[in-house]
């Protein structure tokens, strides 16, 4: 049987470490190989394709840019191809991000990554915080409505169509922590740090999705 | 909602998490990679690590231990003591950890708080700050408490974060160690003056200790001998805290 080909993107943005153990745990002693992708790739040879992220959405998608990557990535979404995003990964889906200056992102989810406005809010939103799902889908399949999972972000993804949220958290006020659309997820806290329930979000989406 | 984080920390030598009363009196509580695991698993929703003598000999071995405990935990984990540049945080971050705490490097150079924050962003870079009164006066020490410096604390607060620090570890030299509880008075004024998360860290004894902490509005809560002792579990901790209403993680 030929192995699904999983792409990990090292876009120098933070550690992949985590994520990395994470995905090989999963996959061991199933039909699965993972690649990291640090450079230019043949967007067809992938199955998934996770793209970590931490720090600023221009610097990830510079650092894109320089590594080759931004244009095999955006046919392969163009595509509609399995795709998790996590943090600035899921970020830099929308058409535009206005941190530090303003960047176009990839513009496969139409919105834009704005900072929280609430003057009161302690920023970053750090911390565990709850999920609450608008829809049941294969990835958060097991029970995750109202679990907690790790954020730390000071932007949002703001201006997203509502069919394209499949989770909100609370903070001030609502924003988006699930979106999908077609086959391309994007999860704003992280999976890799949130345990169990992180863990088994990353499980579904390898092995479900 | 966000929940209060309670973090165990893991006051590390090479690889063996120690504790001393106001920094001396040293003694062995334990193996660091398996207390590291122990609290992962228990509930903790942070950890925190600072190497207490970072010697160039010790430094070797502490580094692998982080490297060790990053592989073994899925929790964030915050690295710090000795952190002099900008290569020793990028070598920590490198060995697994989520973010870095700046201590005295930062009072002696403040410009490091934002070149750190510039590459690495601000969400990774925490700036320890070690408070004590004197003389009437809330001021910034380094060395354990041993040197003052002519930081005054508050402002200094207001300075990292303006430089782009994303969270301060705030410990009061005059409470740690004690187990009398945190030092709600300095903390109150830190988080009353800036806008990032602020860890109260120094002197938890007791449960309700714990609340009082909540009450300063620090979103993370630091203890060491409660739990090392195995005083407290962390699941106990977090029953008590939300029976008082403190919104945690169960």
């Amino acid at each position: 049987m030929k192995k699904k080909v999983i792409g990990l993107i090292d876009g120098q943005s933070g550690n992949i470490g985590s994520i990395n153990k994470a995905i090989k745990d999963i996959i061991k002693g199933r039909p699965y190989q993972l690649k990291i992708i640090k450079s230019h790739f043949n967007y067809t040879s992938f199955d998934k394709i996770i793209l970590p992220g931490q720090g600023a959405y221009a610097t990830l998608m510079s650092n894109l840019k320089k590594l080759k990557i931004i244009q095999p990535l955006k046919k392969y979404l163009k595509n509609n191809s399995s795709y998790l995003g996590i943090c600035v990964g899921m970020q830099i889906l929308s058409d535009w991000g206005y941190e530090d200056k303003t960047t176009r992102g990839l513009g496969i989810i139409s919105g834009d990554i704005k900072k929280f406005r609430n003057k009161k809010l302690i920023i970053p939103h750090m911390g565990w915080n709850t999920i609450n799902l608008n829809k049941d889908d294969t990835i958060i399949a097991n029970c995750f409505d109202k679990k907690d999972f790790y954020f730390v972000h000071s932007y949002i993804f703001q201006n997203i169509k509502k069919s394209d949220v499949l989770a909100f958290t609370l903070y001030g006020k609502k924003f988006p922590s699930i979106i999908k659309k077609g086959n391309i997820y994007g999860v704003q806290f992280h999976p890799e740090k949130s345990h169990k329930h992180g863990l088994n979000l990353i499980k579904n989406y390898i092995l479900k999705s | 909602m966000l929940k209060t984080r309670i973090i165990p920390c893991l006051d590390v030598i090479k690889n063996k998490v120690v504790k001393g009363i106001n920094f001396k009196n040293i003694r062995v509580m334990g193996n660091a990679v398996e207390m590291a695991k122990y609290y992962s698993l228990s509930g903790a929703d942070e950890l925190c690590m600072l190497d207490i003598n970072a010697s160039y000999q010790n430094r070797k071995t502490f580094i692998k231990t982080v490297e060790s405990i990053a592989k073994v935990i899925n929790i964030p984990l915050t690295v710090g003591g000795g952190v002099s540049d900008l290569s020793d945080i990028t070598n920590l971050l490198n060995a697994g950890a989520d973010k870095v705490s700046i201590n005295s490097a930062a009072v002696k150079n403040p410009k490091l708080i934002r070149q750190a924050s510039l590459r690495h962003g601000s969400q990774c870079i925490v700036v320890a700050i070690d408070g004590k009164r004197h003389k009437n006066r809330m001021k910034v020490v380094v060395k354990g408490g041993r040197e003052i410096t002519k930081n005054e604390l508050i402002p200094w607060a207001k300075q990292v974060q303006s430089l782009g620090a994303g969270e301060i570890l705030m410990t009061s030299m005059d409470t740690d160690g004690v187990q009398n509880g945190f030092d709600s008075n300095m903390l109150k004024k830190v988080t009353s003056s800036v806008s990032i998360p602020v860890i109260a860290s120094g002197g938890v004894g007791s449960l309700e200790h714990f609340y009082l902490g909540h009450l300063t509005k620090s979103t993370g809560l630091l203890a060491a001998s409660v739990f090392h002792s195995r005083k407290y579990k962390i699941k106990t901790v977090k029953k008590y805290l939300s029976s008082k209403g403190v919104p945690v993680r169960l």
